[in-house]
């Protein structure tokens, strides 16, 4: 045994290279293992190419890495790069100076791969670029057919709000779970909100509300959102015990079957079948994406997606390694292999191309059609106005709050950071 | 802790203790095993503390250098939060259930196991297991009682013919089921302390109490309970110091929810102080419990003080 022990240490030291080794810490928040061991192995390729660069991948869950990232970033353990949503909270974390600008180190290629969208989802107000787009994603009503055709509810009749609440009644009375939810989260309800702001606002209203102009949140808009909102949760529409039930119990349930609808991103495509119980899902021949039902009189564009544009930041201390490794991860040739998978929509030039997923392919035409491409709401809006967000939209779905209180605490919250 | 519960016989022996210090010429002991501990203590205890309440008075939302001063709009913003009642009623229904019913329930325990044997042993260990597992741990395991679809809870409701709520998404019932929680988790460490007290009651008193025929019952309430008085005076400062600082078993089973009514004082910080990035409102928030804290601290000393001269 003993041995055998000094054979290994002896293995392992021959292993080990002489010169110096640059490690490179990426943070990542991808948690479907089939993905995971891509992430590796881009790694290891990139690796062997570079045998001075050594890539450590790091993983956090999606809660974990939200609470930690504010203090990891400020201290002697910060990643080099890190994922990030973009929006309000990556302004602030530029604002703060613990991030790098890399617009000189970047290539050409690089820039270029990410399109005019994908750099400027990543220049803070400053001007300066601090990191890299990586995918697109969008928030769609995801629908299971079955369910559907045993309730005998069209899903076309479902496109205007009023035909989608006859609807979800039709299903209430059929017996089966209209809607699944995880409202524990918090943010999977402010997507509900966020989509009825983006019919009834639009761009504009949005964005004048953020800059806290006029009304703000408080305004007739988003008083109407939060009564639409109300509208719905007064049918009780969501899975018993739903302000329980997390992100991933929801996902679960919707993916198990269990619930007709899902409003949810396009990642839900794989979380579904990862978290439902028989690893599964939902098959694609039973999986379908109902347009978010429009409202009469609203001022959105029917085109607007909402969603993601998501990629990753450089810390303060990132090494130029840690702008070449992203460089090779982020490449047509490298990104192709994720969507092939269908894990998301890269957003690397032609990388998506090979999609074969007909669901990703049409969000994928989705964003690039839109009008305006909202970024989600919680994010665009910084942690402490988007937490409010949450907060109503939980409140909201659970029936347990005005719509005119919501919006005022939105207001409230928008004015208390100005 | 235990320094409290003694506190009242420090400043007798502080003068002659000073005195010996100097005769036995102990300074060079002083310096040179003073100065760890002290360091410790100042930079992980005395330091933050300082920093929390010096952020307390400022804008700040974690990055970068600490400029924007508000003086006390912190403090309204903290005493006028919707939420903030509700955690501070949560906390000392905390402190109550843990003073009525874990302490109670601790005590008829350490009554009925202070004896010696195998079984007992057995029982002692298996009461006192859940204190030993971590917090979260914990946490995350009632979650699963608690799962309205897969857990224990409906099972039992099902089997029984009653329809279970979802307790941890019920605005009512989530307090009582962290109760429930909490009584689990913390009882047999309070117990264990009572047994300690209970077993280093001398054998004879109790022997010649039931040689002079008195009953079990009184010998509870007028032999052993007033012989462990020490030992509950440190449960009951343990109990309630720990209720106004309970975070890591909330966590996990509710998040603080639903609607934010599960929040402890600490949650409650932890979330709008911490995640939502406005570090000066948590600042205050931790000022507030400090107070609080000593406050208690001083008053219990104060009241134990007054009944020991009764």
């Amino acid at each position: 045994m003993k041995r055998l022990a000094l054979v290994a240490m002896l293995g392992l030291a021959a292993a080990m290279p002489v010169q110096a080794q640059t490690v490179v810490k990426h943070l990542h928040i991808t948690s479907i293992p089939a993905e995971v061991e891509l992430m590796n192995s881009i790694a290891a390729e990139f690796m062997a190419a570079n045998p001075d660069i050594k890539i450590e991948l790091p993983f956090l869950e999606n809660e974990a890495f939200k609470a930690k990232l504010t203090t990891l970033l400020q201290s002697a353990d910060a990643p080099d790069v890190f994922h990030s949503w973009g929006g309000g909270v990556f302004y602030e974390q530029a604002a703060a100076g613990v991030l790098r600008p890399v617009e000189d180190v970047l290539s050409d290629e690089a820039k270029a791969n990410i399109g005019t969208a994908g750099v400027s989802a990543f220049t803070a107000p400053d001007g300066h670029m601090y990191g890299v787009a990586r995918d697109v994603s969008e928030v769609v009503l995801w629908y299971n057919k079955a369910l559907f055709e045993q309730a005998g509810v069209d899903p076309a009749s479902m496109s205007d709000w009023d035909g989608f609440l006859a609807g979800v009644q039709k299903f209430k009375d059929a017996g089966i779970t209209p809607i699944a939810i995880g409202a524990k989260d918090k943010w999977p309800a402010h997507f509900w909100w966020s989509k009825l702001v983006i019919r009834l606002a639009g761009k504009d209203g949005f964005d004048a509300a953020a800059r806290g102009e006029g009304d703000g949140f408080a305004g007739e808009d988003f008083v109407k959102a939060g009564d639409y909102f109300l509208q719905l949760s007064a049918l009780d529409p969501w899975q018993e015990g739903f302000l329980a039930a997390s992100y991933g119990d929801a996902s679960g349930l919707f993916g198990d079957g269990k619930a007709a609808m899902h409003l949810m991103g396009d990642w839900d495509y794989g979380a579904m079948k990862d978290n439902s119980a028989n690893k599964a899902g939902i098959p694609d021949d039973q999986l379908g994406i109902l347009p978010f039902p429009t409202i009469e009189g609203g001022k959105g564009d029917p085109t607007d997606t909402l969603g993601g544009l998501g990629g990753v930041l450089f810390s303060k201390n990132a090494s130029d390694a840690a702008v070449k490794w992203i460089e090779f991860f982020n490449s047509p040739e490298q990104q192709a292999k994720y969507a092939k998978e269908a894990y998301y929509i890269p957003i690397a030039k032609g990388a998506a191309d090979v999609m074969t997923n007909p669901f990703k392919v049409q969000i994928g035409k989705d964003i690039s059609g839109a009008h305006w491409h909202a970024l989600f709401f919680d994010q665009a809006l910084g942690p402490n106005v988007g937490g409010v967000v949450n907060d109503i939209s939980a409140e909201l779905a659970g029936n347990s709050m005005s719509a005119e209180e919501a919006a005022e605490m939105i207001k409230e919250a928008v004015d208390d950071s100005l | 802790m235990a320094s409290i519960a003694t506190g009242a016989d420090v400043g007798a022996v502080a003068g002659s203790r000073k005195r010996r210090l100097f005769e036995r010429n102990s300074l060079p002991a002083l310096l040179l095993f003073l100065p760890p501990a002290l360091i410790l203590f100042s930079l992980f205890v005395v330091l933050p503390m300082v920093d929390a309440a010096t952020f307390s008075f400022f804008d700040w939302n974690g990055y970068g250098p600490i400029t924007d001063f508000v003086g006390f709009e912190n403090y309204a913003d903290v005493l006028t939060h919707r939420n903030f009642g509700t955690a501070v009623r949560n906390s000392l229904i905390v402190v109550v259930v843990s003073l009525v019913v874990q302490l109670p329930l601790a005590m008829w325990c350490a009554i009925a196991l202070s004896e010696r044997g195998v079984h007992i042993n057995v029982l002692r260990t298996l009461f006192f297991l859940p204190f030993m597992l971590a917090e979260v741990a914990a946490g995350l395991i009632w979650n699963f009682v608690y799962d309205g679809n897969y857990g224990l809870l409906p099972a039992i409701g099902d089997a029984i013919g009653v329809d279970m709520p979802f307790v941890l998404g019920d605005k009512f019932w989530v307090i009582p089921a962290i109760m429930l929680v909490i009584t689990w988790k913390y009882f047999g460490f309070h117990m264990m302390i009572f047994i300690a007290g209970l077993q280093s009651i001398p054998s004879e008193v109790i022997e010649a109490a039931r040689l002079d025929g008195v009953k079990r019952w009184q010998i509870v309430r007028h032999i052993k309970i007033p012989m462990i008085r020490s030992a509950i005076v440190i449960s009951v400062f343990f109990a309630i110091t720990g209720a106004l600082q309970l975070f890591d078993l909330i966590i996990p089973l509710s998040n603080g929810g639903p609607s934010h009514s599960s929040h402890t004082i600490v949650t409650f910080l932890y979330q709008f102080g911490i995640l939502r990035m406005k570090l000066g409102f948590g600042g205050a928030i931790s000022v507030i419990l400090f107070i609080a804290c000593v406050i208690v601290a001083l008053a219990y000393r104060r009241i134990l003080f007054k009944v020991e001269q009764n």
